[in-house]
């Protein structure tokens, strides 16, 4: 491993960490896709910073961006005050509109301008270690490593000073407002420091990665804890390891670096959400699936206790009766019959002690809606776990 | 090239044509289906799938080595329908939000679609270049073949909407209601998230991935100003999206430098910006106009009020009194005692006024409605 590709996995593991952490916040906010808007919207702030310094180096092409980040904030924010169209209306037609902007600017200068949209969009980090910043001789390393460096501690300054106004204002803004802590400057802040991020992060991986590079991470920490410390963290862990599995992934295929990031982002997500122990795609279908056939057995037991005739219990009854299809009826009657609920005798299904006694437990539940009558069902059953 | 030339050769010219037609209908697509996904509070779906669309691009071309403008649609089909049951899968089966779902849908795929672009590129096959147009669009490259395609789709996507219109309306509405009355729920959502998925890819080649969700936004939000009538209101976003797309090319052809996708979600940002200022019903201009007047009329009849009181204490209800005791009272201006004069409320002589009979019967009856 040479000292560039060193460099590199350092840039795009602080990349990640500087983008992993306002990304949980704005994930839990519902806000996910201000991050999309603001990343395409700041285009036209870096290409004007860019006519006024000539110079696309300058600090001031950052500070420029970022402010036209936040100007999209307030612009989506005073549509949808005017009622005229829903939030996400609002979104959708305010950064289409600046991009345009920022498309067609760069074209008019296109001849005098080292400003291609295609490096706006995808960014590139091969090259974010030959941009170097020299202090007289001596060479102080690459320039997006500095920048992404301070952004991350100004970042993670921020974070530790706020977190329990954050934490408060991000889960219940009413009672952050009755304690003091204003919402809206925590909603600036929060914004200010989002636009930042991307505009810093938006050299080195492009305008759609940075999203990826927010929300994924965050999505995917939700989806394994409800802690919001251990989710900041979790988020931090995804996307470092899979900006640095990315660059090595890129480095065999020789494809862009930013997509193969994403593209691990995207497998480490998907196997969350297939996974996860209790919030995963399998666990809930898995879950839906018990609580049916529970749902069923309930349905069936006090069908049983409604009726003493035999007519009525007869197994193949049943089937015409509860209009059940014939394997679920078997589901049914098998997972009765395990747990020692119903006798069948001569095809006529009847209630044991212990199924009288739960279904007894089970109708004073659902007409009292009490917890402790069920306190020793949860063991066995989904149904009364909520 | 100025815009009256544009106009003159719009109908000799075959690549003006070509793509004044093309981007007009794509247009008027995209502005019918857009109005379902703007009242379904879907907008942002479009970005989303735009997106979403990419890798499919990039698979079919792997897959079959060819650039068949055909092929590379079905893939991008494939893929942003992959990605639109994918969002919808997550936001039922997970805690995770719409938003969320679209971002990550949005980003990680067009990441993969990114790294398998990148992947063509450094093969050793000259047939490559040339995909990136689906990332900005190029108008310029649409032919006859493409514009007989989008015509083809929105017949048919015409013909589907007639045939299922009130399904479609009543689902948008009332989902639950349509359930009770037995219809097949899922099977319309379906059939408008294809339709809405379709116009998307149709429309990559000539306004790209980024400017597309303004395309089936845009004249949707504007056309919802104007009217509460979907049918209405179905109408209009496809003439607002029919005249951007021609206003859009029309600019960018009379000028150089200016590419069609920008120009076009310009032209339609415009017809937003008007709608949410000038529409009468909704827009901000008249409900300003309307304050104002509301306000105005408050104060006529808080000043009507005044002089109901003091004429009350007098047997002659048009005793006359001096203006002059009206002033330590704020609602009265000249304007407005003119203006009581024209209701026939007051008469003026001079330095004094009095209430007139009329006057007296409308104070009278000012909070009570009789």
């Amino acid at each position: 491993m040479t000292g560039t590709q060193l460099e590199i996995q350092l840039i795009a593991a602080i990349v990640a960490i500087a983008c992993a952490i306002p990304g949980v916040f704005l994930v839990l906010r519902k806000m996910a896709l201000i991050s999309d808007a603001i990343s395409h919207s700041i285009l036209p702030g870096i290409v004007i910073g860019f006519f006024l310094t000539e110079d696309l180096n300058s600090p001031w092409l950052i500070l420029l961006a970022a402010v036209t980040g936040v100007i999209t904030v307030v612009l989506v924010e005073a549509i949808q005050k005017t009622g005229l169209v829903k939030e996400d209306t609002a979104i959708g037609l305010v950064f289409p509109a600046l991009f345009s902007i920022g498309v067609i600017l760069i074209a008019q200068r296109a001849n005098d301008v080292h400003l291609d949209t295609d490096a706006v969009l995808l960014g590139d980090l091969t090259f974010a270690s030959f941009d170097r910043i020299a202090l007289g001789e001596v060479d102080m390393g690459p320039k997006s490593l500095w920048v992404m460096g301070i952004i991350l501690s100004v970042t993670i300054g921020l974070l530790v000073a706020f977190f329990k106004e954050l934490k408060v204002s991000t889960f219940d803004a009413g009672l952050s407002s009755a304690l003091g802590f204003s919402p809206v400057v925590l909603h600036y802040g929060l914004m200010s420091v989002s636009s930042v991020t991307v505009v810093g992060a938006f050299d080195a991986v492009g305008a759609v990665l940075v999203v990826a590079l927010m929300i994924a991470p965050a999505a995917t920490a939700y989806l394994l804890t409800s802690d919001l410390k251990k989710m900041i963290g979790l988020s931090i862990l995804f996307g470092v390891s899979s900006a640095i599995i990315g660059y090595w992934m890129a480095h065999i295929l020789d494809a862009s670096i930013s997509g193969s990031m994403t593209t691990v982002l995207g497998i480490v997500f998907l196997m969350v959400y297939l996974f996860a122990p209790s919030k995963g795609l399998i666990a809930v279908m898995y879950r839906q699936k018990q609580q049916r056939t529970e749902v069923s057995l309930l349905t069936f037991l006090l069908h049983l206790n409604n009726h003493t005739e035999e007519s009525e219990r007869h197994i193949n009854h049943l089937n015409e009766h509860i209009n059940w299809q014939r394997v679920r009826s078997q589901t049914v009657l098998d997972l009765a019959q395990k747990n020692n609920m119903i006798t069948i005798s001569d095809s006529i299904v009847s209630l044991t002690p212990k199924g009288k006694e739960f279904t007894d437990l089970a109708l004073e539940y659902i007409i009292t809606n009490k917890d402790e009558k069920i306190e020793h069902m949860k063991d066995d059953f989904f149904l009364f776990r909520g | 090239m100025d815009i009256k030339e544009y106009f003159s050769l719009v109908f000799s010219d075959y690549t003006l044509r070509t793509i004044t037609l093309g981007t007009a209908i794509l247009g008027a697509i995209c502005g019918m289906l857009g109005s379902f996904a703007v009242l379904r509070k879907q907008s942002l779906l479009g970005d989303a799938i735009s997106h979403a669309a990419l890798p499919g691009i990039a698979l079919a071309f792997i897959i079959t080595g060819t650039k068949d403008t055909n092929l590379l649609l079905i893939g991008a089909l494939v893929s942003g329908l992959i990605g639109t049951f994918w969002i919808r899968g997550m936001i039922t089966k997970t805690h995770l939000k719409s938003d969320t779902a679209l971002g990550l849908i949005l980003s990680l795929f067009f990441g993969f679609g990114m790294l398998l672009l990148t992947y063509i590129q450094k093969q050793p096959n000259a047939n490559q270049a040339g995909l990136d147009k689906y990332l900005f669009g190029q108008a310029a490259t649409l032919i006859e073949k493409d514009v007989t395609l989008m015509a083809i789709v929105t017949g048919i996507c015409l013909v589907v909407l007639l045939l299922f219109w009130k399904e479609f309306k009543i689902l948008l509405f009332d989902a639950d209601y349509t359930k009770t009355l037995g219809f097949n729920t899922r099977f319309i959502d379906i059939l408008i998230t294809f339709f809405i998925v379709l116009a998307i890819v149709l429309g990559l080649q000539t306004v790209g991935v980024v400017l597309m969700s303004a395309m089936l936004l845009a004249p949707a939000a504007a056309a919802r100003q104007w009217t509460n009538k979907l049918s209405v209101m179905i109408v209009l976003a496809a003439i607002f999206g029919a005249f951007s797309g021609v206003f859009g090319t029309a600019i960018s052809a009379s000028q150089n430098n200016l590419s069609t996708g920008p120009v076009i979600v310009l032209v339609a940002a415009v017809f937003v910006l008007f709608s949410f200022i000038f529409s009468p019903g909704r827009g901000i201009l008249f409900k300003q106009i309307r304050f104002w007047q509301n306000r105005r009329d408050l104060k006529l009849q808080k000043t009507l009020q005044f002089m109901f009181d003091i004429a009350k204490t007098h047997e002659d209800i048009s005793h006359p009194h001096a203006i002059k005791i009206l002033n330590n009272f704020q609602g009265f201006t000249k304007g407005s005692l003119k203006k009581m004069e024209e209701k026939n409320w007051v008469a003026l002589q001079g330095q004094k006024w009095s209430l007139t009979q009329d006057g007296y019967n409308a104070a009278k009856n000012l909070y009570t409605q009789e």
